[in-house]
């Protein structure tokens, strides 16, 4: 058949050639003719006359309406012009189009017509006979001619430039957004390919991809005061509107599916053109426009399908429907990668806020990336490798891209349905455990990215069973690896990602034994770890938090009800009882009975301070606590010891260090019950703190030395130095409170002159006290009374002709209060001692490595240390070691986020216990110490916010930063005030050159 | 009356202070105003309770062993029985100036267990009507080689009489006995109308067992009150009956019918803190008393059941508690190595 038509074809080919010439020829004479007329003429009639002449050979014109517009002697010639029959305005309306005429046209139009005449044009007649020109056109082909037109740099001043582009971009607005060219587009690609031989020269991809160039290159090119439709916003958006329009009725033409999709999809260059201008739209950043139009039409037409059909059946329907055709072979057409990298990953996002079900969302996904997936290494790539190790998405989108690229099956509602894993499947799944496995991963990547793909290893490893997990090689190895380097880790999140995988695993080996690595388990792990989603993350809190309370407080209640109820049958029963023996024993024991009422009851109040067997000396608290079999005296040595040791007697700087080293290494966890270990840990915390606080010399010696010992394990070591940190703290918040002054007066010894008149201390030579009155108070109401005298000058002095009063009120500032911050004076014992040797490994002790956790305390704690003694002398003189610390690069670029976080911090903590006048007098003496720590500080903390994965220590760093300006700033005043002070000092009198100033040496 | 504030416990009117290790149990004796002592470090020590003094001391149960109990009875006249850890038992003739040199006889019992020893409790209208006390036969109740087994000595003859439960239906009980676990406390007794010899006893897993002699073969009555290890039974004067404490917290006063070979409840206390060593019922019924691991002595309205007293003197977990004949005395024996005596609720003198 098809043969058939193609030798009838070319046969009339043959003869439609000829013919076609012939008319082109025509057309061109005809554009020709108009052209002469439009150059000739000095009126607007002229032209209009001449257009519409042309204009009735192409299309219909409303006569009458033209000469309504134009002057009489014009009118006639409009009314007579000749007005081709339907039949020949068809034919000669292709040749136009399809041949030269029309660009010539064009060009008449937009340049000569435009500046000259348009204006003049009655706006009826304008949409007569000068518009349809370009409406009734193909619409690639005036695309083709309006554009270029856009592109023409005229000077931004040239008004006649400036008017053709607006009357461009008034038809681009006319033709392609309000008549909808856009949609004719999609539908014209087809249309060529029929038209035979006229447009046969577009049927090659390269114009294609030029023609969906053109139309995306649209906003681009408009001149800033363009129309706002013109804009990229709602131009890309009508153009997706009608792209998706076109296409969906393109692919309701075609016979069937292997048209759309299978034999030749490249033939298909209504699709390719719509995918092609996608590409593009997303290449420009409007990505969300073009998601935002497909999502909502898709999520229809998968839901309409979901309802009335089963999940197996589902691909097949999907192929044998039109109205699916377009968008099972749209991303297969796309060429551009990275649009359809975007794509997907709009796509993913919009679904995810849409809140979509797991089955919609996976056979959305199927319609659009299935073929492709299937096909394309890239595509496939891009799900597996991309999507899951590279990006982060929520969590509902990490399980729509597992199921569709890792599981290959649409989610099930039963869940534990067999499938057959697809031979990836596995292959893939040690390929994500071996990188979650790493630690480098763990130490280098930001938390979302971790907790992504911990959660993507997580939803791997519940679809395994027992037998997979045991064959699948490295998978189990690779597994305890990551979740032993997680468990180690300082970060709460992190060691909770490790039991979240811990409990997955140990359910797919043994449902019936869960591995609970953490206190507050639950058997449905969120995978969300609290960072992969704000907003639902609060959601989820809120609700776990009510699901929590709701169980417990109900059934409290009814079993002290049944409990309760109990108790009163019981209680019931044995009154009965007991009145019953009572009576019997009355009956038989008259006599007693009486006697009886003398059993009055003593005080029965108890209580059990007694039982505990409390502690008097210190000796004796050493004695028990190194009694590791009598837990119960250690427990209670424990609860003795913060008091005694706060009482402070003389016998405890001899004991301090023995009692020190005993509670160090005290094992509570043995010694206490299972849930009061936390009490007695505490107990021991506060009474080594009191210790540091009451006698911090010899208690420093001992636990400095511990710090370092390899005797004690690594909990003992941050206990050391949690300890060491609340000491700090405590004792730069030491209040000292003065003992209230004694009264001068004394109130009970009778002297010459009452209690309240002061003494008579004073120069040799002062008057004797006058009372004074009050202003304006009668003698009862005065309560205070106040006295002057008048007291002799100093020698030298000058007389100002002051007073000195008294009154009782002033005694009140006898009784003072301040706080004294006690630690400068022992900073250097708590922080010498700890920073040496931070960097030797021995035996048992390796901080840089393995104990980590022990160098970011310890960091932290020298931090503290600095704080307290912040603006005091001392700060100055231990700044310079703790910077030297910090500054070493196994400390400051530590693999280990923890302890950069604890670099950071102690480097703000030096920045702010600095004074700015040591820092400008250090600058000013040229201490090299100080000025290239803090300069390294800045460089430093600038380094870690711009490039450190974990985004704590970035944000930590951008405090640091700012604290670092500000002492900056403070310094910069210092030495300003220092130079003008200088400047000051040189112009004081001569008398003042033998007092020495600091810096004035200095030039 | 009711609204004035009770008054406060009393306290000890004499401690007896001498021992050197915890003093494992105290015993009035029957008519002469003594106090004997057993301590775990094995001395038994005989106190004047008028005088508050020592009168004799000597190294009844040596070495590691330490006295474990000792007892008098009326029945026994004047002669004690000490009772060791070291699997023996002694009878000591009370003299002028204390204990005879050597004891009387010594009872090889091989027996290493927690159970105190009892003699046989006689009504009091028995004994006082009587006085034909040549009838009654001395036994001493304690548990054998095999601590779930109770043996029968007749302290005349100074041999074994009885084993309960009895060895011929070992398979038969030995199964139930085992499943009870050791005795731990035993009260020998008359009834009070059949003139009987019967037997409370009390075992590891909170069970009670009431034997009558003449029936050896199997108890009267099972009970079952406490949920952790019987640790003392007493019988009251009237022997229809008595008070349990144990290592729970309970403490239960529990009634005999003698008829009807009955054990019931009576009245169930409950205390904060778990653990009563010893228990005691004041001859003349009035009150009980029980002696507490928490080192707090209780005092209980024996008909009534309702706590009177809470005395707190002992620094360490109690052993015993004991109330003399003439109902005016109470001692109490604690790990702390003292010795306290009590005068509570004196009875009003009668003519």
């Amino acid at each position: 058949m098809e043969n058939g038509d193609d030798a009838t074809s070319s046969a009339n080919k043959a003869m439609n050639d000829k013919e076609r010439t012939e008319l082109e020829n025509l057309a061109l004479q005809k554009v020709a003719e108009v052209s002469s007329a439009i150059d000739a003429a000095r009126h607007v009639d002229e032209v209009i006359c001449a257009l519409h002449s042309l204009a009735v050979l192409i299309f219909s014109v409303d006569s009458s309406i033209v000469s309504g517009a134009v002057d009489q002697r014009f009118k006639d010639q409009i009314l007579s012009a000749k007005c081709a029959a339907d039949s020949e305005r068809g034919s000669f309306r292709n040749n136009f189009y399809y041949g030269s005429a029309f660009p010539t046209m064009a060009r008449l139009l937009l340049f000569e017509v435009v500046p000259n005449w348009l204006t003049q044009f009655p706006k009826s007649v304008r949409s007569q006979i000068y518009d349809p020109f370009f409406l009734e056109g193909p619409s690639i082909g005036v695309l083709e001619e309006l554009i270029p037109i856009l592109n023409k740099k005229g000077s931004d001043k040239d008004p006649v430039h400036d008017k053709i582009c607006s009357s461009v971009e008034r038809l681009l607005v006319l033709c392609y957004l309000k008549k909808e060219g856009i949609r004719r587009m999609v539908i014209e690609f087809d249309l060529v390919e029929k038209q035979k031989g006229v447009a046969v020269k577009k049927d090659d991809k390269n114009s294609v991809s030029r023609a969906a160039q053109l139309l995306a290159s649209i906003p681009d090119k408009i001149r800033p005061q363009a129309s706002s439709k013109l804009s990229s916003f709602s131009f890309f958006k009508e153009a997706t509107i009608q792209l998706i329009a076109g296409a969906e009725e393109k692919s309701m033409q075609l016979p069937s599916v292997c048209d759309a999709i299978e034999k030749d999809s490249s033939q298909n260059y209504a699709i390719f053109f719509v995918g092609e201008t996608f590409s593009r739209i997303i290449r420009r950043g409007s990505t969300d426009i073009v998601v935002s139009e497909m999502v909502p039409r898709i999520y229809d037409l998968v839901k309409s399908l979901l309802s009335s059909y089963s999940n197996a059946s589902l691909p097949s329907v999907m192929e044998s429907t039109p109205k699916f055709w377009f968008w099972l072979s749209l991303v297969e057409t796309m060429r551009d990668q990275y649009s359809i990298e975007r794509l997907a990953e709009g796509i993913l996002r919009q679904l995810a806020s849409r809140a979509v079900t797991d089955t919609e969302a996976y056979w959305i996904l199927w319609l659009l990336f299935n073929r492709s997936y299937n096909h394309t290494v890239t595509i496939r790539a891009m799900f597996v490798d991309k999507f899951i190790l590279w990006k982060v998405f929520p969590v509902s989108c990490l399980r729509w891209i597992l199921q569709c690229s890792v599981f290959e099956v649409a989610p099930t509602m039963e869940g534990d349905v067999k499938w057959q894993k697809p031979p990836h499947f596995v292959d893939t799944l040690q390929h994500l455990v071996s990188i979650w496995s790493k630690r480098e991963f763990v130490q280098s990547s930001s938390v979302e990215q971790q907790a992504y793909l911990t959660a993507a290893v997580g939803l791997c490893l519940e679809k395994m069973s027992k037998q997979e997990l045991e064959t699948a090689k490295d998978v189990l190895s690779l597994i305890l690896q990551g979740v032993s380097c997680r468990l180690e880790s300082p970060i709460d999140l992190v060691r909770k990602m490790a039991s979240a995988i811990a409990l997955t695993f140990s359910k797919a080996v043994d449902p019936k034994n869960p591995l609970y690595l953490d206190d507050n388990h639950s058997d449905v792990v969120d995978w969300e770890f609290e960072v992969l989603t704000q907003k639902k993350v609060i959601i989820t809190t809120s609700s776990r938090k009510q699901f929590i309370n709701k169980p417990k407080t109900p059934l409290p209640e009814k079993s002290r009800e049944n409990l309760g109820d109990k108790e009163t049958q019981k209680s019931i029963l044995i009154e009965e009882i007991s009145d019953k023996g009572v009576e019997d024993d009355e009956k038989d024991h008259d006599s007693d009975s009486s006697s009886d009422s003398s059993l009055e009851p003593y005080d029965l109040s108890d209580d059990d301070s007694d039982l505990n067997k409390t502690f008097t000396q210190l000796a004796d608290i050493v004695a028990a606590l190194r009694k590791p079999d009598d837990p119960d005296g250690v427990e209670r040595a424990l609860d003795a010891t913060e008091k005694l040791v706060r009482a402070s007697p003389d016998e405890l700087h001899h004991n301090s260090s023995d009692i020190v080293r005993a509670l160090v290494h005290v094992r509570c966890a043995d010694v206490a019950a299972e849930e009061e270990e936390e009490s007695s840990e505490e107990k021991r915390h506060k009474a080594l703190v009191s210790l540091l606080v009451t006698c911090p010399f010899e208690s420093l010696d001992v636990v400095t030395k511990l710090l370092y010992s390899s005797s004690v394990d690594i909990s003992q070591r941050i206990l050391i130095i949690d300890v060491m940190t609340e000491a700090a703290l405590e004792l730069s918040e030491t209040k000292i409170i003065t003992k209230e002054q004694q009264r001068k007066g004394n109130l009970i010894t009778s002297t010459s002159q009452p209690w309240f008149r002061p003494g008579d201390r004073g120069p040799v030579g002062a008057g004797p006290w006058r009372e004074v009155s009050g202003p304006g108070t009668s003698m009862l109401q005065n309560w205070s009374h106040q006295y002057e005298r008048e007291l002799p000058s100093r020698p030298g002095q000058r007389k100002l002709g002051k007073t000195r009063k008294w009154s009782v009120a002033n005694s009140k500032d006898l009784q003072q209060e301040w706080s004294k911050n006690r630690f400068p004076m022992y900073a250097a014992a708590f922080m010498l001692p700890a920073m040496q040797g931070f960097d030797k490994k021995r035996h048992g002790v390796d901080l840089l490595n393995r104990d980590f956790v022990v160098l970011g305390k310890l960091i932290y704690m020298l931090g503290v240390c600095m704080k307290c003694m912040a603006m005091h002398p001392e700060a100055s003189a231990l700044a310079p070691a703790l910077l030297d610390m910090i500054r070493s690069r196994d400390v400051s670029h530590h693999p280990e986020a923890y302890v950069r976080r604890s670099v950071l911090f102690a480097a703000s903590c030096i920045l702010v216990a600095l004074h700015p006048s040591y820092v400008a007098s250090a600058l000013i003496e040229g201490n090299q110490d100080i000025s290239t720590g803090l300069e390294w500080i800045r460089i430093y903390s600038l380094h870690v916010a711009e490039s450190d994965s974990d985004t704590e220590c970035a944000s930590m760093a951008m405090n640091c930063l700012q604290l670092h300006s500000e002492i900056a700033l403070e310094t910069s005043r210092a030495l300003e005030s220092a130079d003008r002070m200088k400047a000051q000092l040189r112009t004081l009198p001569s008398k003042l050159d033998n007092i020495i100033i600091p810096f004035a040496n200095m030039n | 009356m009711a609204s004035a504030r009770p008054r406060p416990p009393p306290d000890p009117v004499a401690v007896l202070r001498g021992h050197r290790a915890a003093v494992m149990d105290v015993s009035f004796h029957p008519s002469r105003s003594l106090l004997f002592s057993g301590a775990s470090d094995g001395e038994l020590r005989v106190w004047d309770t008028v005088r508050h003094r020592t009168i004799f001391s000597t190294w009844a149960h040596s070495g590691a062993a330490g006295v474990y109990s000792v007892a008098t009875n009326a029945a026994l006249g004047n002669r004690i029985i000490s009772q060791g850890r070291d699997g023996s038992c002694k009878c000591w003739e009370i003299e002028e100036a204390g204990l005879s040199r050597k004891p009387l006889f010594t009872i090889r019992t091989n027996s290493y267990h927690f159970c105190k020893v009892s003699l046989t409790k006689t009504p009091k209208s028995v004994q006082t009507d009587g006085g034909d006390s040549t009838e009654v036969v001395n036994l001493m109740a304690l548990p054998g080689e095999d601590p779930s087994q109770v043996e029968l000595w007749d302290l005349t003859a100074v041999k074994r009489v009885m084993s309960l439960p009895q060895n011929c239906n070992l398979n038969l009980a030995g199964q139930t006995s085992n499943q009870r676990g050791m005795c731990m406390a035993i009260q020998a007794f008359y009834t009070y109308e059949t003139q009987v010899l019967n037997l409370l006893s009390g075992y590891e897993d909170g069970s009670m067992l009431w034997w009558d002699l003449r029936k050896p073969e199997a108890p009267v009555s099972s009970v079952k009150f406490h949920s952790e290890a019987v640790l003392s039974v007493a019988i009251d004067g009237l022997c229809n009956g008595g008070i349990s404490g144990g290592a729970d917290n309970k403490i239960f006063m529990v009634a005999l019918d003698q008829q009807k070979s009955v054990c019931t409840v009576r009245k169930e206390i409950e205390l904060e803190r778990p653990g009563i060593a010893g228990t005691a019922i004041r001859p003349d019924n009035k009150i009980a008393a029980s002696a507490g691991w928490d080192h707090r002595l209780r005092v209980y309205n024996y008909r009534k059941g309702n706590d009177l007293a809470l005395l707190k003197y002992h620094s360490g977990s109690c052993n015993a508690v004991t109330f003399s004949d003439d109902c005016r005395q109470m001692a109490s024996c604690s790990e702390d190595t003292t010795v306290a005596l009590w005068e509570l609720y004196p009875p009003k003198d009668r003519i």
